[in-house]
């Protein structure tokens, strides 16, 4: 063995977790188009904030302009919150289309290596495969929850001016904020998991992109409110949808008979890791 | 080192590797020839664990790539120009798959710098032309410096410049002491750069010999002579595996026997012999004959049609 093949074989020169982690990071930061979606994801999530806190003290408006016995607000006392609860949650508002951004974010980091036969790439230099697509998810996940719970923040922040004009706002420390901010972060990092486990096992952007949509979105709100006069059980699965135990992670305040925000958690976490597991396996022994 | 046993790949029903066995030796190019669809694709995906092969096995450097803690430094592979994201830079992607191996920066400049892509190298993949692409691809595989190359098509879409630089490429590479395996569907161009040569055709092992005993054909060896006494020549030398042919009244074919061999009897037996021309085979002779049985899509010649019968004419 000559000289050259000693050093070639010297120790440190091999693939390693943490080596893997640094590629993915690389791609996710050279192609234009994440950057864009990330920004955007952060923006959307802000901007829905802004404007929930205006519909919110615009509300409340009405309701303190509106005379006695023509009142349209939420009747007080009958356990439906009333705007000053609503405000709380704005941490999270902008989640509802923050997740559908960074669905598609997840779905295109995977299935765009399909498409352009990156995938080939990456599987040369990662045989195993799964440090490689780990990796990916493990990138995807914490972009996710720092985005989100930045988002949070800022929501909070740019909420507070808002919302103070009718005495809606709040601070920082009040029970339940901190952890729905945290939780926002949570939220979005669990979503990405599942999208890019959808990615990862249809191979293919578009479908990827539109079973997401469908499962975060169409699903939990259009198809169930359609059907949950048919049958008892509707509704009551759909509690175990990801989005809707998510809901229930970043909630404030539960509902009686609702998922508790531990629940509704480790509902989410459930959908991620068997879609991991499964994205995993099935990549392993797919011919690339 | 590339070691194949019984390797095989089943799609479906349909067989594209059928149980080939073949060894690649450090030093010397090894050529990979055979026509489109014969199974020169799939074999390489296989050598880097691609594809799964269906039965057998193949191990690089005694082991099994997969099994290799830095398998970018035992083989680099050029598989498929396209395997690249689009909307990255050449540099980026480089530095990417660099980054598996903590292989340093200063690494993807060299290969770079090597590849001819300096100009390029900041530009996005996706406008990049076929033989850009094809650069990128063996930066690619040279980035871990590995002691094996695979390279499957290298020249496709080079132009000629291109095509002299991998050949020279090839032949410095085998002569520092690495494994070159490249695969080709023409035979000219592994005439010039391959040494040994490992012809497949539907998925089967025809031919693994040095390239100068293919072009050989076989172990036929022609010669063209002409000769006073044509007839006594023939008788003298007939014998196991010697045909010929007459083709003109002093003129022979002869098949079987070398030009040498010829001389002699033709002095023992005392018949003026006033010219003796070895006939050397054409790669692209012997590869026709090789894999005439074993290509998967054959062409035909046009029928030709009489004047005025012109298509979807009625009357």
């Amino acid at each position: 063995m000559t000289t050259s093949t000693a050093t070639r074989h010297s120790a440190g020169s091999g693939v390693n977790f943490g080596r893997i982690l640094r590629s993915e990071w690389i791609k996710v930061t050279t192609v234009p188009s994440t950057i864009v979606l990330l920004v955007t994801t952060f923006a959307v999530m802000v901007g829905l904030a802004a404007l929930f806190a205006w519909a919110l003290a615009t509300g409340q408006e009405q309701l303190d302009a509106a005379p006695e016995g023509q009142n349209f607000g939420p009747p007080p006392g009958q356990g439906i919150p009333d705007f000053s609860e609503t405000a709380l949650t704005i941490a999270s508002s902008g989640l509802i289309f923050g997740q559908l951004l960074i669905a598609s974010l997840a779905v295109v980091l995977i299935a765009s290596e399909w498409a352009t036969g990156m995938i080939r790439s990456t599987m040369v230099a990662v045989p195993r495969r799964i440090p490689a697509l780990l990796a990916k998810n493990v990138v995807i996940a914490a972009l996710a929850f720092v985005i989100g719970a930045l988002a949070a923040v800022l929501s909070y922040v740019v909420g507070q001016p808002i919302l103070a004009g009718q005495e809606l706002d709040f601070s920082l420390t009040t029970d339940g904020v901190p952890a729905s901010i945290i939780n926002t972060g949570v939220y979005l990092a669990l979503i990405a998991v599942i999208a890019m486990g959808i990615g990862t096992l249809l191979r293919n952007t578009a479908g990827g992109v539109v079973t997401a949509v469908a499962l975060f979105f169409v699903v939990p709100t259009i198809v169930v409110t359609l059907l949950s006069n048919l049958a008892d059980w509707i509704p009551d699965a759909a509690r175990f949808l990801p989005t809707n135990a998510g809901e229930q992670l970043v909630a404030i305040t539960i509902a009686e008979d609702a998922l508790t925000q531990l629940e509704g958690g480790l509902v989410m976490a459930a959908w991620a890791l068997v879609l991991l597991v499964v994205s995993l396996a099935v990549t392993k022994r797919r011919d690339i | 080192m590339i070691e194949a046993h019984d390797l095989g790949k089943r799609y479906g029903s349909k067989t594209a590797v059928d149980s080939i066995s073949f060894t690649v030796q450090p030093g010397r190019v090894t050529g990979f020839l055979g026509p489109n669809g014969a199974g020169k694709s799939t074999t390489m995906r296989m050598i880097v664990g691609l594809d799964t092969p269906s039965s057998g096995r193949v191990s690089v450097n005694g082991r099994q790539y997969a099994d290799h803690r830095a398998p970018l430094r035992e083989v680099g592979a050029l598989l498929d120009a396209k395997a690249v994201h689009t909307k990255r830079s050449a540099y980026n992607h480089l530095r990417a798959m660099a980054a598996t191996h903590g292989i340093p920066n200063s690494r993807v400049k060299e290969v770079i710098e090597l590849t001819g892509l300096g100009p390029v190298a900041r530009k996005r993949v996706g406008g990049f032309s076929l033989g850009m692409g094809q650069r990128l691809g063996i930066a690619c595989a040279l980035l871990g410096d590995p002691h094996t190359v695979i390279l499957d098509e290298p020249v496709n879409g080079l132009d000629p410049e291109g095509v002299q630089w991998v050949r020279h490429l090839a032949k410095r590479l085998a002569a520092e002491g690495r494994t070159v395996f490249l695969s080709s569907h023409l035979m000219s161009e592994m005439a010039l750069t391959a040494d040994h040569l490992v012809v497949i055709g539907r998925g089967r092992i025809i031919a693994d010999a040095p390239v100068h005993e293919i072009i050989a054909g076989e172990g036929q060896v022609r010669a063209r002579v002409r000769a006073d006494r044509p007839q006594d020549l023939l008788h003298a030398l007939a014998g196991d595996g010697v045909s010929s042919k007459l083709l003109e009244p002093e003129l022979l074919e002869i098949t079987g026997v070398d030009s040498r061999r010829i001389a002699e009897i033709a002095l023992r037996e005392r018949v003026l012999v006033y010219e003796l021309t070895p006939l050397q085979a054409s790669l692209e002779d012997a590869y026709m004959q090789l894999t005439q049985s074993e290509v998967e899509y054959h062409s035909h010649d046009l029928p030709v049609r009489p004047a005025g019968a012109g298509i979807g004419e009625e009357n």
